[in-house]
């Protein structure tokens, strides 16, 4: 009888802690007093930036936004590599083929981009190759095949700035690459979500896009893209000019705004586990 | 203006030269719409329902006594004219104004702000008497204060008498706060009668819709090419659309948009993004208790508008009419000259430009004679400001016979 009673209050016990664990992970962020951290995965600082935005500076800028790491890739991979070795801890480098700014729409015709891009390889550690601009058929020229081939043989992903298309034909190039899709294609979410439940190892990023929160509510078709997909997005400033290095604050704040908006577990999901899950999933290992 | 009208005719008779071997271009009927909605010129007054000294004579004239006013500042040295002068199209010459400090911004001409919905290089302000306040009360501006500029208007006998004809006989307020808004209606009430005088292009926008060839004949054929470019290969009436050449809105152009002190620290001007913020967070918006009509459509766009990440280093889109008087340009003056502005559109750096952010900009890479036929029509834009300024001397004498 005594032990029918135990075992009666232990089942009990158990399934109050399950109910209480649920109402936590259930609870808003918002209600949660910790500041979110954050891992800012579009970060460029390209040539431009350097004179106007000294490293130092820009370093400093990243911790007061509070980021647990950043994703950067730079038009030249110089600034990348800058911020690298002013901040191991805090910078996550990928490679940009592009060797100066202005290659944006005519690197994947040119092949001695591929030189650059192995020499980089071979002399520095990345997590990615990107954020690269390709789209439609362009992915099927033979300079994006050598990328993807590279990716593959250094355990990279790639970071495709590209339509639908164009990410799909990467695929069928490497049907095991990991591909982390740049600004989720600036598509729609039903587009999104069709590109997500066929490739399981494309991630999408969530930079310079308003349409899935405003005033930190978030918008409901977005919410149940991100309730069906919680471990493939993650968000991003996208410092495509040095005058946006003064924007990584205000975007941090604005992201953890509507990420609040999301329950604790989802909201940390897109803030930065999904993003160090990517890079895990990689060869490079980031410095603590 | 003597020395406008030498620099016009010398502009017109250089690429008129330049234009002889080019015969005047032919419109399409997507062109031949656009130089229709570029007019008529002047439009027609439509009142701020929302500021009930809207169009009212009596308040038109205390707000030009106010306009040159410079006891509203901090120091009583600085007046809205000091930073908007009649006779440089209602700014100041400067690249970067200066009030009780050195401005962020360029003094913005005045000419035909009433045709606007944002107000202010930012849009921070939604209706011209909202704008009218922000300088007054802004610490680097003038750096008045509602208390003072009360205290001003109901202590000054000229400027109660004529606070008392704008109130129409109505008692004055009491409150300081809405002796402020009294004089900032007028203000606007004011500006909304700086309207810029018509121009060659009109003459010819008319004779096109006329159908008559004589007088299109007088319009400089290189204006006319600059006219076909500026409303096709460069797609410039996409902004800079209607007949105040503005949509009103706010775009990022490429424009370098960082700010060094003179300690050497560097920031950045936000822009549309600030811009946003500030209009919210303004009580004096259309959204506040001073709006006198807050059931128009005039109170959606400030109740929907949301800030974007693409407003970071927006800008308004300027009226285009009387621009030869108010160089230098852009937001922060940085061109010197129209010239410069045309190149920095023929030369654009893309990459500044997100890709999926203005696609509508693509660098024109004009040659020498497009620049010239773009300069041609842009100076047609302008004509004589002697009028306005006649016009703000009279209302001026005019306030000083009301109240002596």
């Amino acid at each position: 009888m005594i032990r029918h009673s135990l075992s009666a209050i232990a089942m009990l016990s158990a399934v109050i802690a399950a109910i209480i664990a649920a109402i936590i992970a259930a609870v808003p962020a918002a209600a949660q007093p910790a500041i979110l951290p954050l891992i800012d995965a579009h970060v460029h600082y390209s040539h431009d930036a350097w004179q106007m935005v000294p490293t130092e500076d820009a370093i400093a800028i990243l911790r007061r936004a509070g980021l647990r790491k950043v994703l950067v890739s730079s038009s030249s991979d110089d600034g990348t590599q800058k911020l690298y070795q002013a901040a191991p801890d805090l910078i996550v480098p990928e490679l940009r083929p592009y060797r100066s700014r202005g290659e944006i729409g005519s690197w994947m015709r040119d092949e001695t981009v591929l030189q650059h891009i192995e020499a980089r390889l071979a002399k520095y550690k990345y997590v990615g190759i990107g954020e690269f601009h390709v789209y439609g058929a362009d992915a099927d020229l033979p300079v994006l095949k050598r990328v993807v081939a590279l990716a593959r043989q250094h355990k990279l992903f790639l970071h495709a700035h590209s339509d639908a298309d164009a990410v799909e034909r990467l695929f069928r190039h490497d049907p095991q690459a990991l591909i982390l899709w740049a600004h989720s294609g600036f598509d729609r979410p039903d587009a999104v979500r069709v590109m997500l439940r066929r490739h399981p190892a494309l991630w999408a990023d969530l930079a310079f896009r308003n349409d899935h929160a405003a005033q930190g509510q978030v918008d409901p078709a977005w919410r149940a893209l991100f309730e069906e997909f919680p471990d493939r997005f993650m968000v991003g400033t996208d410092t495509f000019t040095p005058e946006r290095w003064f924007y990584i604050e205000e975007h941090a704040k604005w992201s953890r705004g509507w990420l609040a908006n999301l329950p604790r577990p989802l909201a940390e999901k897109i803030a930065w586990r999904n993003a160090e899950a990517l890079f895990a999933r990689t060869g490079f290992r980031p410095v603590d | 203006m003597m020395l406008f009208r030498v620099w016009l005719a010398l502009l017109l008779t250089v690429t008129a030269c330049r234009a002889q071997a080019v015969e005047p271009p032919v419109f399409d009927a997507t062109q031949l719409r656009l130089i229709r909605s570029f007019g008529p010129w002047p439009p027609a007054f439509h009142p701020d329902t929302g500021n009930p000294l809207s169009g009212r004579p009596s308040a038109v004239l205390l707000g030009a006594a106010l306009f040159g006013e410079p006891r509203l500042s901090k120091d009583g040295g600085i007046a809205c004219q000091s930073c908007h002068q009649p006779q440089q199209g209602w700014s100041d010459g400067q690249a970067r104004s200066r009030g009780l400090e050195r401005l962020d911004r360029n003094a913005p001409g005045l000419l035909d702000s009433r045709l606007q919905r944002w107000f202010g290089w930012d849009g921070a302000s939604d209706s011209l008497w909202a704008a009218a306040i922000r300088p007054i009360l802004d610490p680097r501006e003038m750096g008045g204060s509602v208390v003072a500029t009360a205290t001003l208007l109901r202590g000054d006998p000229v400027l109660a008498c004529l606070a008392g004809h704008a109130a129409d006989g109505a008692q004055l307020a009491q409150n300081d706060e809405e002796l402020l808004v009294l004089a900032a209606r007028a203000l606007a009430a004011f500006q909304e009668t700086l309207v810029s005088p018509r121009t060659a292009f009109d003459d010819f926008r008319d004779a096109v819709l006329a159908g008559d060839r004589d007088a299109m004949a007088r319009y400089p054929a290189s204006a006319q090419r600059g006219l076909a470019l500026f409303t096709g290969r460069g797609q410039c009436a996409t902004c800079h659309s209607g007949p105040a050449f503005s949509n009103g809105e706010f775009h990022d152009t490429g424009l370098p948009f960082f700010i060094t002190d003179a300690d050497g620290v560097r920031r950045v001007d936000p822009g549309r993004h600030r811009g946003i913020a500030r209009l919210k967070e303004n009580p004096f918006n259309r959204l506040g208790r001073y709006n006198a009509d807050p059931g128009s459509a005039a109170v959606i766009p400030v109740r929907h508008v949301v800030q974007q990440h693409r407003n970071w280093g927006e800008f308004k889109v300027p009226t285009l009419r009387s621009l030869l008087f108010t160089a230098p340009y852009m937001h922060d003056g940085s061109k010197p000259d129209l010239e410069s502005v045309v190149r920095h559109y023929s030369e654009l750096d893309e990459d500044r430009l997100h890709s999926d952010g203005e696609a509508i900009l693509r660098p024109l890479r004009l040659d020498r004679q497009e620049i010239d036929d773009l300069l041609a029509f842009l100076g047609s834009l302008s004509a004589s400001l002697d009028a306005p300024a006649a016009d703000y001397a009279a209302r001026r004498a005019d306030a000083r016979r009301l109240c002596p």
